[in-house]
């Protein structure tokens, strides 16, 4: 299946949007951590701290409202990021490059989202 | 095409007021001299182009909310650009310097974790609750920059975010597309004063706690409060909720994930921050109580049980730092802000305007409540938000600052009930009413914010002068301030510093030396016990001496070790001095 049949097959939703922008941000993390340069690098760095893991979480969760969808993204990637790096620093295990795994969530995460269509989990109760 | 051309000039109107107030606000702050900004702040410093620049924008955007089918995506352009003009305008006067002395605290902290890689001082509270700092560590770490190098850009980063949480929270709460702007427009006028943004562990749980607000709403809200064994309870309840709008549906599976969701953001809370996570707790508890919250005690009871698992162990620094999570029952006590502040001159003024800002929030939203008795359930969400986050001056002072989060953690709900208030008059009124509101709003707040400009932000050459003093002074040093006002303790090894501040400040709680005696100073520094010690004077310091009236002799120190051969100039540039003092 091509990118542009899966983007196609997927309609507007915000659930994919989400996926698609979780995608696009944690490639994009990745691609600015592997730039040299300090701009590109701490861009790199909140973009990894910022997207991938609430939008692994909220491509799946559709809040029925595109501002509240963004927040969300937002607020879990920070609330996940705070929380990893503090048990890393609680069990003496510091290494913030694990952060990457981020972006291997995001992407994993938003693709089989992407790949298994349009309905969303736990569906609203009619 | 002439019938048609006054409707192009009308949608391009408030376009071009946005790119010209843009235009204005930028050209504005770069013809501001930031030696000119005295004691009352950039306001009374800024010359025309500022105004007009924040004029435009705010008048653009008013004018696009009047419209029949406002542009969200020329209202949100609107918002952005204010939110820029108001948390950037300093950091671009001072050269992207942080702003606030405790903010080098933070920055510190975050360095020590990027540098060790451990907790190194457990009696550290900042350690102790480290989330935030964890973070910033990290994004720094991979970012290969130090946390200085953002530091500045904390304010407008938490508010760009705020502002996006709480248009969505707005628009779930409303369903319309016009009132959420209008009411985070007011919003940041209203809590731009109350300087709780910059990069701090409760800017961040403030964040956390909009997302939590934010799932609560959309699917953990029940759709009829559950029955109670209590008559009144059920009568009161249906009397607060009468005229309520129906909360969205959810499944079931949904609302478990949305609970697994909050207890993940309110954990990271409970480790960013001491007093956040009461302030979350008590606004859910206050849902719950009027029940509309879905399994509301079982929600109520994982978020306290994360609070207190949490809170238990380091519950003995609590009681050092803060005496204990009661610090006393006095509303009043707790509610009077920083003990020891001296108010006088432009610190007075600008108090009095924020004062007046603070009573006329409060007193709308109350207004807005009562004027819809008939039907509580319309607002009864927002009022109860608005207003729980005030039980927490019946417990806790939290060194003076509970105030703040309390006023804090209100303005979003008072803002919407103000703006719906506004949003129901009719005809040209309502225009002209959200823009004299909003302006009084963002004037008076601008004055809160910007008035202690110069004694709160730094130059580039004083933070340089901070890095070089870590930088040069040999650990173990002892590090003096004759001011508590200087950027300090910003480097990664700053516990291994002795640094003290003159004890003659009553902002600080002991003011018995006499800075004007220099015999009594270097009595003073003596009995530290180090052979020698670092003196930082600044311009900062002096300003903030002027502004606040102590430490009263902080300029007759200055002239004194000028012309004292025991004080060696080890340093200086344009604002800072710095002497080594030998004694005993």
């Amino acid at each position: 299946m091509t990118v542009r049949s899966l983007a196609l097959q997927q309609p507007r939703t915000r659930t994919g949007l989400t996926a698609w922008a979780g995608i696009a941000a944690s490639l994009a993390a990745v691609i600015l951590l592997a730039v040299p340069g300090r701009g590109p690098r701490l861009a790199g760095a909140f973009l990894l701290a910022c997207v991938p893991v609430g939008a692994a979480v909220m491509c799946w969760v559709d809040s029925g409202e595109g501002l509240v969808q963004a927040g969300l993204t937002l607020v879990l990637s920070l609330a996940v990021t705070a929380i990893v790096t503090a048990v890393m620093i609680w069990l003496t295990t510091w290494q913030p490059t694990a952060l990457f795994a981020f972006a291997v969530i995001g992407v994993v995460s938003c693709a089989v989202r992407l790949l298994r269509g349009g309905r969303p989990c736990c569906a609203e109760r009619q | 095409m002439l019938r048609g051309a006054p409707v192009r000039r009308i949608l391009a109107l408030q376009p071009g007021l946005l790119l010209a107030g843009i235009g204005l606000w930028a050209f504005g702050v770069s013809r501001i001299e930031r030696q000119a900004i005295g004691p009352y702040g950039v306001l009374a410093s800024a010359n025309a182009w500022f105004f007009l620049g924040l004029a435009a924008l705010l008048a653009g955007m008013v004018a696009e909310l009047s419209r029949a089918r406002p542009r969200t995506w020329l209202l949100a352009a609107f918002l952005v650009a204010l939110i820029v003009a108001i948390h950037t305008t300093v950091p671009l006067l001072y050269g992207g310097t942080p702003e606030y002395a405790w903010v080098y605290k933070h920055v510190g902290v975050a360095q020590a974790f990027g540098q060790y890689h451990r907790v190194t001082d457990t009696s550290n509270i900042y350690q102790e609750w480290p989330a935030l700092f964890t973070t910033v560590a990290s994004i720094a770490s991979l970012g290969d920059a130090g946390p200085l190098s953002f530091a500045a850009w904390g304010p407008v980063a938490f508010e760009l975010a705020d502002a996006l949480l709480l248009l969505g929270i707005f628009r779930l709460l409303t369903g319309d597309r016009r009132l959420p702007y209008l009411a985070v427009l007011l919003y940041e006028g209203l809590i731009a004063w109350v300087g709780q943004d910059y990069l701090s562990p409760q800017a961040f749980g403030y964040l956390l706690w909009l997302g939590i607000i934010a799932i609560v709403i959309r699917w953990l809200l029940a759709p009829a409060p559950a029955h109670c064994r209590l008559r009144f309870v059920n009568t009161a309840r249906a009397f607060l909720l009468r005229g309520r709008p129906t909360p969205a549906d959810a499944s079931t599976a949904m609302r478990w994930i949305a609970l697994a969701l909050v207890a993940v953001i309110y954990f990271a809370i409970v480790a960013a921050h001491q007093l956040t996570p009461y302030m979350v707790l008590l606004g859910v508890a206050a849902l719950v109580v009027l029940g509309v919250v879905w399994r509301g005690w079982l929600v109520l009871a994982l978020l306290a049980v994360i609070a207190l698992g949490y809170l238990a162990p380091r519950y003995g620094l609590i009681t050092s730092q803060f005496g204990g999570v009661f610090s006393g029952g006095d509303v009043f006590e707790n509610a009077s802000g920083s003990q020891g502040i001296l108010h006088k001159a432009a610190e007075l003024r600008t108090g009095e305007v924020v004062h007046v800002l603070a009573a006329f929030m409060w007193l709308g939203a109350a207004a807005a409540i009562v004027l819809r008795w008939r039907s509580l359930g319309r607002v009864a969400l927002p009022a109860v938000l608005a207003f729980s986050p005030f039980v927490v001056l019946g417990v806790q002072s939290y060194g003076g600052e509970a105030i703040y989060r309390v006023f804090l953690f209100s303005a979003p709900w008072c803002a919407l009930l103000i703006a719906e208030l506004i949003a129901e008059l009719r005809g040209t009124l309502r225009p002209l009413v959200s823009a004299l509101v909003c302006a009084a709003a963002l004037v008076a707040g601008l004055q809160g914010l910007y008035g202690p400009a110069a004694v709160y932000a730094f130059t580039p050459p004083e933070l340089a002068a901070s890095l070089w003093l870590y930088g040069h002074a040999p650990p173990g040093s002892l590090l003096v301030l004759p001011a508590d006002n200087f950027p300090g303790l910003e480097a990664a090894n700053y516990a291994a510093y002795d640094f003290q501040i003159m004890p003659s400040d009553p902002q600080n709680g002991a003011s018995w030396l006499n800075e004007a005696n220099l015999g009594d100073v270097q009595q003073w520094i003596d009995s530290l016990g180090h052979p020698s010690a670092y003196v930082v004077f600044s311009k900062s310091m002096e300003n903030y001496a002027g502004y606040f009236g102590y430490p009263t002799g902080y300029e007759q120190l200055a002239t004194a070790v000028a012309a004292d051969p025991a004080w060696q100039v080890v340093y200086r540039n344009a604002d800072v001095v710095i002497y080594r003092v030998t004694l005993g």
